[in-house]
């Protein structure tokens, strides 16, 4: 691959960012983050990511779930790969492998849900596999 | 034509009362056999009997209008059974008939001297006892006529058998009937009197019955008022029932519920049943501008059958349009305070008695708890509902953190910021150890807090045992093997449904399985069994893992206890899921029982009700 597939990181909280921004980078991954929904909007249009990692609580309880559907209704990214990220695992059905990663229904806005702290390798998998499946 | 059906479908009073007049027809059969009987030991001695003739005649009418009237019977007697008017006539005028025939035979038989005269009180005492007052003392004039006449025919020398009297003076011919007349007189009025003291008794005893009656059917219809309030917890739904509830069992048009505010000084309408739509909207009366509400609350009743403008206005002008004239007010007491007012209204006037008041008394006490009981629940669910959230918060506040934390050590341990040596190492990964468990534990918290607040148990649900198998089954093979564990889970057949939902008993079951496979070392075995038992569904869990030290087995299921020899296997443990284990068996009505020898292994064996047909009974009381 000469082209270096890009993330866009989207978190409120600068940890997260900086850990795992430099996990992926380690694995060669070009990696753009984003503090709020707002700013992920620009950077989204700005240039166009292959993976986005989401977060679901930032400013407000259900920010990243707001902007996960209003990308799905957007038909320019009705495509883009989601990966939402939550601390706080409520109420999601156990469909997947493994203990921390969940393969969502059809009525979410993202394709997987990963809990935090995230598994770095567990991680990169799912990544990898999004991008090569495209 | 008259059945013996139609005779059921009368009432016994109505059936005796035909009876009475039907077996004379029977009876009078019998007559001429009896006055040939008569006749004929007379005939026999003096050879002068009576004429034998002249008994065959009035015997002959009688047997005439007997069979006249078993005739109409016959036709027409369906009209007795309703009509007790048409009994009374037919019994008169057998009456009539009989006495005709009675006075015949005595003129026959030797006037006033006749021994059949004394025969008479057979029909007095009949339509006496049948009759009314009026038509007896009618019978009896009748009759006294026709002795009167029987004597007065006498006197003018026209009776049989002639030569039997020998011409009595008018003297013996009146001392003759003056006593028999006496006689049935007497018979008729005390009769008539009897009976008439006896209908006032009973009249007064069916009274006091049907007074009973209804003082019972109020009590039952209070029970069953009281058996629906008691099973609403809001305190809509108690107003709603207790309101109409009321209404049905007073029978009267409406019931209102004023509840008095916090201060005392407002009373608004709660809940208004069966009054102007409008009755209700948000008006608070102010109790000191309303002196009849205020004597209410201070626990004067207030009761009238012709409520005027004046006292509609000052309970809700709308009342005027509704038509109601009168009114009942009491105050709704609880303990020494007074919360409200229950109000009653009827469209008729003057329609509360004190029995009315004495039962809405009892009424209004009930009303009172339930009310009491509704807004006391209410409060505590808000209270739980507010914990639950404010646990909600604290969970996720405290994750958020935990979280970075762990992320920023896997960057660390990683080596991406740099190569580690050995007691950076060592130490980070002690760090991340503790930081996994603190975020274990603020799970576990969560889930214990939330099953705590009995929110989590849901008792409406039921659980497939095979959709419970094949989940656990799919969790927990993986982990197993790669720990090298055999792990086996067996399901009887034709398990029944368990009572609870599957997430709640999937969680007991995980809780379980993970701490088997947790302190069972490698090579060992960890086996499920669900199987029928007791009536019950039963859950073994059973391992061969380190066991549990006998001295500690009574704290096992206290929060935050770990074993003495658990913590030498696995640094990570919170404590905290065999006491999440116990919540969930204790909500869901079930039992525990542990089994275990050290270093040998553990047996968990938790029985759990099976789910029934019918509706659980609300979960929050258990």
């Amino acid at each position: 691959m000469d082209k270096k597939a890009v993330i866009l990181l989207v978190d409120d909280d600068p940890d997260i960012l900086d850990s795992y921004r430099i996990i992926l980078e380690s694995h060669g991954f070009e990696v753009r983050t984003a503090k709020t929904g707002k700013e992920a909007a620009l950077l989204l249009k700005a240039h166009r990511p292959d993976v986005m990692i989401l977060d679901i609580m930032m400013t407000t309880d259900t920010e990243g779930f707001d902007l996960a559907y209003r990308l799905k209704e957007d038909p320019d990214y009705r495509n883009l790969p989601i990966i939402l990220l939550t601390a706080f695992l409520e109420k999601v059905r156990r469909e997947g492998p493994g203990e921390f990663e969940y393969i969502l229904g059809e009525q979410w806005p993202a394709d997987w849900l990963f809990e935090k702290p995230v598994d770095g390798p567990r991680l990169i998998a799912r990544i990898e596999s999004i991008i090569e499946g495209r | 034509m008259v059945r013996a059906s139609h005779l059921k479908s009368a009432s016994s009073a109505a059936r005796e009362q035909i009876v009475g007049c039907t077996a004379p027809l029977r009876a009078r059969w019998w007559i001429v056999p009896l006055l040939g009987l008569f006749s004929y030991p007379g005939l026999r001695e003096t050879g002068n009997g009576f004429p034998s003739f002249w008994l065959a005649l009035p015997a002959g009418c009688i047997f005439l209008y007997n069979g006249l009237f078993l005739l109409w019977f016959r036709r027409s007697g369906e009209r007795l059974i309703e009509d007790a008017d048409c009994r009374k006539r037919f019994i008169f005028f057998q009456a009539v008939f009989d006495t005709a025939a009675l006075s015949a035979l005595c003129l026959l038989t030797g006037g006033t001297a006749s021994p059949f005269i004394i025969v008479f009180a057979v029909p007095i005492v009949w339509f006496t006892t049948a009759l009314n007052a009026r038509m007896a003392f009618t019978l009896l004039a009748l009759i006294v006529g026709a002795l009167i006449g029987i004597a007065f025919i006498e006197k003018t020398g026209w009776v049989l058998p002639q030569g039997l009297n020998g011409g009595r003076s008018a003297f013996q011919i009146f001392t003759a009937i003056a006593l028999p007349v006496a006689a049935f007189v007497a018979i008729v009025f005390f009769g008539t009197f009897i009976k008439g003291i006896a209908h006032r008794e009973i009249d007064a005893c069916d009274r006091r019955l049907e007074s009973e009656e209804r003082v019972n059917q109020r009590l039952q219809s209070l029970l069953s008022s009281l058996q629906a309030i008691g099973s609403a917890r809001k305190l809509e739904e108690v107003l709603h029932t207790v309101t109409s509830e009321f209404a049905r069992v007073m029978q009267v048009k409406g019931v209102s519920v004023k509840l008095l505010s916090d201060d005392g000084a407002g009373l608004h309408y709660a809940a208004a049943f069966g009054l102007p739509d409008n009755f209700t909207d948000e008006k608070i009366v102010e109790v000191v501008k309303s002196p009849l509400n205020k004597r209410i609350l201070d626990g004067e009743p207030f009761v009238t059958g012709q409520v005027t403008e004046g006292e509609l206005f000052q309970f809700g002008e709308a009342l005027s349009s509704a038509y109601i004239r009168s009114v009942l007010f009491l105050p709704l007491h609880l303990k020494s305070r007074v919360i409200g007012i229950l109000g009653a209204y009827a469209e008729e006037a003057n329609r509360f008695n004190q029995e009315d008041v004495d039962f809405f008394g009892l009424a209004s006490r009930m009303v009172a708890i339930a009310l009491e009981n509704a807004r006391a629940y209410g409060a505590i669910k808000k209270l739980n509902d507010e914990r639950i959230r404010f646990m909600l918060r604290v969970t996720h506040n405290l994750r958020a953190p935990l979280a970075a934390m762990l992320s920023i050590l896997e960057v660390t341990r990683g080596g991406y910021l740099g190569p580690l040596n050995s007691s950076q190492a060592e130490y980070l990964r002690r760090l991340d150890r503790r930081a996994r468990t603190m975020l274990a534990m603020v799970n576990e918290l969560m889930t214990l807090s939330k099953r705590r607040s009995h929110e989590g148990i849901d008792l409406d649900g039921a659980t497939d045992p095979v959709a419970l198998a094949r989940r656990v089954r799919r969790t927990f093979q993986d982990e197993a093997a790669g720990k090298n564990i055999l792990f086996n889970l067996s399901l009887a057949e034709n398990l029944a449904p368990i009572r609870g939902s599957l997430e709640v008993i999937e969680q007991l079951l995980e809780n379980l399985i993970s701490n088997a496979l947790k302190y069972t070392p490698a090579g060992g075995k960890v086996t499920v069994n669900l199987k029928p038992g007791a009536g019950m569904a039963v859950i073994e869990v059973s391992d061969t893992g380190i066991g549990i030290p006998p001295a500690e087995k009574s704290k096992l299921f206290t929060e935050f206890f770990r074993a003495s020899n658990a913590k030498s296997v696995e640094e990570i443990g919170t404590g905290l899921g065999l006491a999440i284990v116990k919540e969930i068996v204790d909500g869901l009505g079930g039992r525990i029982l542990v089994e275990s020898e050290e270093k040998m292994g553990s047996v968990f064996v938790i029985y759990l009700p099976l789910a029934r047909a019918g509706p659980e009974p609300d979960a929050a009381a258990g």
